[in-house]
């Protein structure tokens, strides 16, 4: 690979190295301050901390908000509507997972 | 370039009402969503239906297509006439225009068609061109890439090239190519996103430069299925090997390792090698494990003296393999 190049860009692993503060979770969704909001009073987002200024988003938020900004745009579902297919498409996923594994143990 | 039939392309009539381009988009949305559809090309068809939307939901861009396009059929070659838009204001932004609808960074990048981009394009070119020479902070990028398995075990270094969307002085977007030599830390997994800071677009006049943000996928492996931080392997073992024990090598992501199989192992058994699956980067966090899944193979009796072996088997053993099945009425 590139040995010869001196230096290489060093990241963190958002899930587990880095707590978002709002405007970050903003930030790297471009969404506004209104909607984040609005998804964590619907217990869409979870942060820890009291008030808005003192939010802080675990990494996997990232994953979560980005999917909801999609949802709302290109099929225009409102906030509860975004609460409950995030909770259907965790579910799939939680399932498909055992799935996968259950035909670990069947495939012979 | 073709001429796009956007009624068309959401099922309507070039008389439906507001309220029937809405209803057939959403009905469409849904259905080739890349997030909620499992059709194979739902992402083209998406992007397809969201361009018709955007042009035939806006009252005023509608009238200005409408105007221009009742002698078209979708599919002839065509070049906008000139001042074809004359007399029509167009207030909405775009879908690649600037996201101050608060809701993304619009709907498909910066990669609009060149048919949308002939007729609404220099309308979006000025809006993005009037957020550029306003905007600070450049905004967050976000890429995906692929690694193999073994980066994730052992970590690397890897160059990869994106495609990244520049938009110049006079809002107009090209791509370019950017390659970044990157550190694939340890114990990264499938999903999980890598946070570069500074990497993501230039800042405006003494503005900071964004974070590019990417998502990890791992290829698929020959041999070895993920999920999460476990990794499962199907370790083929003969009858012999199952029933009376051995040790076997066994391949691992990290390395080949020496695996103890216990006497009497039937097919499907599996095996758990703890804290061999993916690692854990930070410190502390707790490894996955690799569980090695048996699978009994058959030797073939393609040789008079298998066949032997096989009879002498027979023999040898008062096995009935369907004892199960006795008692069970047929």
């Amino acid at each position: 690979m590139s040995t010869n190049i001196p230096s290489s860009l060093q990241g963190l692993i958002v899930e587990e190295e880095i707590l978002l503060s709002l405007s970050e979770l903003c930030q790297a969704c471009r969404a506004r301050e209104e909607l984040i909001t609005a998804w964590v009073m619907e217990g869409v987002l979870e942060p820890e901390g009291a008030r808005p200024q003192e939010w802080r988003f675990a990494g996997h938020s990232l994953r979560r908000a980005r999917l909801a900004l999609r949802l709302t745009r290109d099929l225009e579902v409102n906030t509860a509507g975004i609460a409950v297919a995030l909770d259907l498409m965790d579910e799939i996923a939680t399932l498909k997972a055992q799935l996968r594994r259950l035909s670990v143990h069947t495939k012979y | 370039m073709k001429f796009k039939d956007y009624y068309e392309t959401l099922g309507l009539q070039r008389t439906a009402t507001q309220d029937e381009v809405k209803q057939a988009y959403r009905k469409l949305a849904r259905k080739y969503h890349p997030d909620v559809s499992k059709l194979e090309d739902a992402e083209a068809h998406f992007k397809e239906v969201g361009e018709a939307y955007e042009v035939l939901k806006d009252p005023e861009k509608r009238a200005a297509y409408d105007r221009m396009g009742q002698n078209w059929k979708a599919g002839q070659d065509f070049q906008p006439p000139p001042n074809w838009d004359e007399g029509f204001e167009f207030s909405g932004a775009g879908p690649w225009g600037p996201a101050d609808s608060g809701v993304g960074e619009g709907m498909f990048g910066a990669d609009p068609s060149d048919f949308f981009e002939a007729l609404f394009g220099q309308h979006a070119r000025q809006s993005r061109a009037r957020r550029r020479a306003t905007q600070t902070r450049g905004e967050d990028h976000h890429a995906k890439i692929l690694i193999d398995l073994e980066d994730a075990y052992k970590g690397a270094r890897r160059s990869i090239s994106l495609r990244i969307p520049r938009v110049d002085e006079q809002g107009h977007v090209t791509t370019h190519e950017r390659t970044l030599d990157v550190t694939i830390p340890k114990g990264i997994r499938e999903g999980q996103h890598l946070r570069l800071t500074g990497q993501g677009e230039v800042g405006g006049k003494d503005g900071q430069p964004g974070d590019l943000y990417l998502e990890i996928g791992v290829k698929p492996h020959p041999l070895f299925r993920v999920d999460g931080a476990d990794v499962y392997l199907d370790l083929p073992v003969a009858p012999w090997e199952a029933a009376l024990g051995d040790t076997v090598n066994v391949p691992t992501p990290d390395g080949s390792v020496q695996l103890n199989i216990p006497a009497g192992s039937v097919a499907g058994r599996k095996l758990r090698l703890k804290g061999k699956g993916i690692p854990g980067k930070v410190p502390g966090k707790i490894a996955g494990d690799l569980y090695v899944v048996l699978n009994i193979a058959l030797p073939p009796a393609h040789t008079e003296a298998a066949k032997e072996a096989y009879r002498a088997m027979a023999e040898g053993f008062n096995f009935n393999p369907r004892s199960s099945l006795e008692g069970v009425s047929s």
